[in-house]
């Protein structure tokens, strides 16, 4: 695959709500809409839909949004954010090269206080049921919480090293009006958050949200046509492990070892680009620890000097790699990756006000999902 | 510090082994009977050979841990009782590095949980069955 073939031509969004009152068919529908009109389309002009395995599927939101022709549908067959910011361009970039669509629609919806939770998952593992859960190791926050302990323990890590990731993405939110959370939050409110699995308090994990995005992938000759400014898929690369969902989180060799640095290797070379030409990036904030560890697997400090970089301030509005300008998932929303990519691209158009980052012009996203990860790289034409 | 009171759900009865193991005060691990090699957590389908039936092997009760987490809210789900707060760690046996055992931290009053510190089985009484219990050796 060659880089900058398609761009992102439309993007939409629900609000980012604690708890909602629509159903994710509902918020799911309202997104489509808003990324179909925001490229200045109407849903009779989508022709393609690339799905998740985690959120309904085409028959349902063909039907809600009243598309017409369904030539290309798929479904991503990964986990979390690594779908929609980055398995999904794929998918939409091998389709309209082949001819088979012009204008692809990419869905993701998260309903986080439906009924049996967000763990709920978790618990129909047979090894997480027959050997985690009777010792009470059960849960993402724990999970990432054993991780933050060991790389602590093999990179040295201090508490207010490890707050001065949430507290860096607060600052973004208090800047974002669209963003869940925006009160502001120093290194005293961050030590009020409850702990929940040491050293992981409330502020550490994304934020429980009802909402849902939607952008559109179009070809970047059609893109030039449209109403905003082309930014352009340069890069894409997706890391997998071999460990199933069951064991990945024990037996690892290195637990907070995610595939970044292959899917971020991938997508630099495929966009001709190194993490020295970034403007910015959104990395993927499930937790406060596994960001960090992503930002080092990205490229933008060296690997164990995550708690540093963003400690000293860089990752800060007015530093010099921002990351995470909507506030991420910890404060701006959590839709799993695709409300960071649509961050990404709103950030290159330009215009986003207090948090806009001035000449934004090439921004990495990542997205990391259960064994599997993507690294984006989005450019303005 | 307390422990969590969780049912074990055996699904799969191949995992009734470590349990068999842990009310024998022993620690087990499963292994490739034809190549000796640990596979751990033993899965549904031994990875190339569909076939294999694993076998239970006792190992070494002291290893250390090869990291850990103290739980002050409880995530399981339903109507279960955990005195937190508790700590769990992932042990290795000293026989079987890289095989990670979860288990709760026990007899450990006064000691900061720590990665690298070593530890020993030590099975405890959860309610009405037992789970892994480690405590520092």
């Amino acid at each position: 695959m060659h880089g900058n073939t398609v761009a992102i031509t439309g993007v939409g969004e629900t609000p980012f709500l604690r708890k909602g009152t629509k159903t994710l068919i509902h918020m799911m529908a309202d997104a489509c809409l808003a990324a179909i009109a925001d490229a200045g389309l109407t849903p009779a002009d989508i022709d393609g839909y690339i799905g998740n395995r985690m959120v309904p599927g085409s028959d349902d939101m063909g039907y809600a949004i009243g598309m017409k022709d369904r030539a290309f549908s798929a479904v991503t067959d990964v986990a979390g954010g690594t779908a929609p910011a980055g398995q999904a361009l794929i998918l939409a970039q091998l389709a309209i090269e082949a001819g088979l669509c012009r204008h692809v629609l990419v869905p993701y919806g998260i309903q986080s206080t439906k009924p049996g939770g967000v763990y709920g998952f978790h618990a129909k593992e047979p090894l997480k049921a027959a050997l985690e859960m009777p010792v009470g190791f059960f849960g993402q926050p724990t999970y990432f919480a054993s991780m933050a302990n060991r790389y602590a323990h093999d990179h040295g890590m201090s508490e207010e090293e490890l707050a001065s990731v949430a507290i860096t993405y607060r600052e973004w939110a208090v800047l974002n009006p669209n963003a869940q959370r925006r009160e502001p939050m120093g290194l005293e409110e961050y030590r009020l958050s409850p702990m929940i699995s040491t050293p992981l308090r409330v502020a550490d994990c994304c934020l429980t949200t009802d909402g849902a995005c939607a952008y559109v992938v179009s070809a970047v000759d059609r893109a030039a046509d449209m109403p905003h400014p082309v930014v352009q898929v340069s890069g894409v690369g997706i890391g997998t492990n071999n460990f199933p969902h069951g064991v990945l989180f024990t037996q690892n060799p290195c637990t907070y070892e995610y595939p970044g640095v292959a899917s971020a290797a991938k997508a630099y070379a495929m966009a001709g680009i190194g993490p020295e030409d970034l403007d910015l990036a959104q990395v993927y904030d499930g937790f406060s620890i596994s960001a960090l560890i992503q930002t080092e697997m990205l490229g933008l400090c060296g690997r164990g000097e995550g708690a540093r970089f963003y400690h000293e301030g860089h990752a800060r509005p007015g530093g010099r790699m921002p990351v995470n300008t909507s506030g991420g998932h910890l404060s701006g929303g959590y839709v799993p990756g695709i409300n960071l990519l649509i961050e990404g691209v709103r950030q290159l158009r330009g215009g986003e006000g207090a948090r806009q980052v001035p000449d934004a012009r090439i921004c990495a996203v990542s997205g990391l999902g259960g064994n599997s990860h993507s690294t984006t790289i989005l450019t303005r034409s | 510090m307390g422990i969590p009171i969780y049912p074990v759900h055996l699904e799969d009865p191949q995992l009734q082994g470590f349990y068999d193991g842990l009310a024998a005060g022993e620690l087990r691990i499963t292994a490739d009977p034809g190549t000796g090699a640990w596979v751990w957590y033993p899965p549904e389908v031994v990875p190339g050979k569909p076939d294999t039936v694993l076998e239970w092997r006792t190992v070494s009760p002291e290893g250390s841990a090869y990291t850990f987490t103290t739980i002050v809210r409880s995530l399981l789900p339903g109507d279960h009782k955990a005195e937190v707060p508790f700590t769990v760690v992932l042990f290795e046996s000293d026989e079987t590095p890289g095989c990670r055992v979860p288990g709760v931290l026990v007899n450990a009053d006064g000691v900061e949980p720590a990665c690298g510190m070593r530890l020993r089985l030590k099975p405890v009484q959860a309610g009405d069955h037992i789970i892994a219990g480690f405590e520092p050796a």
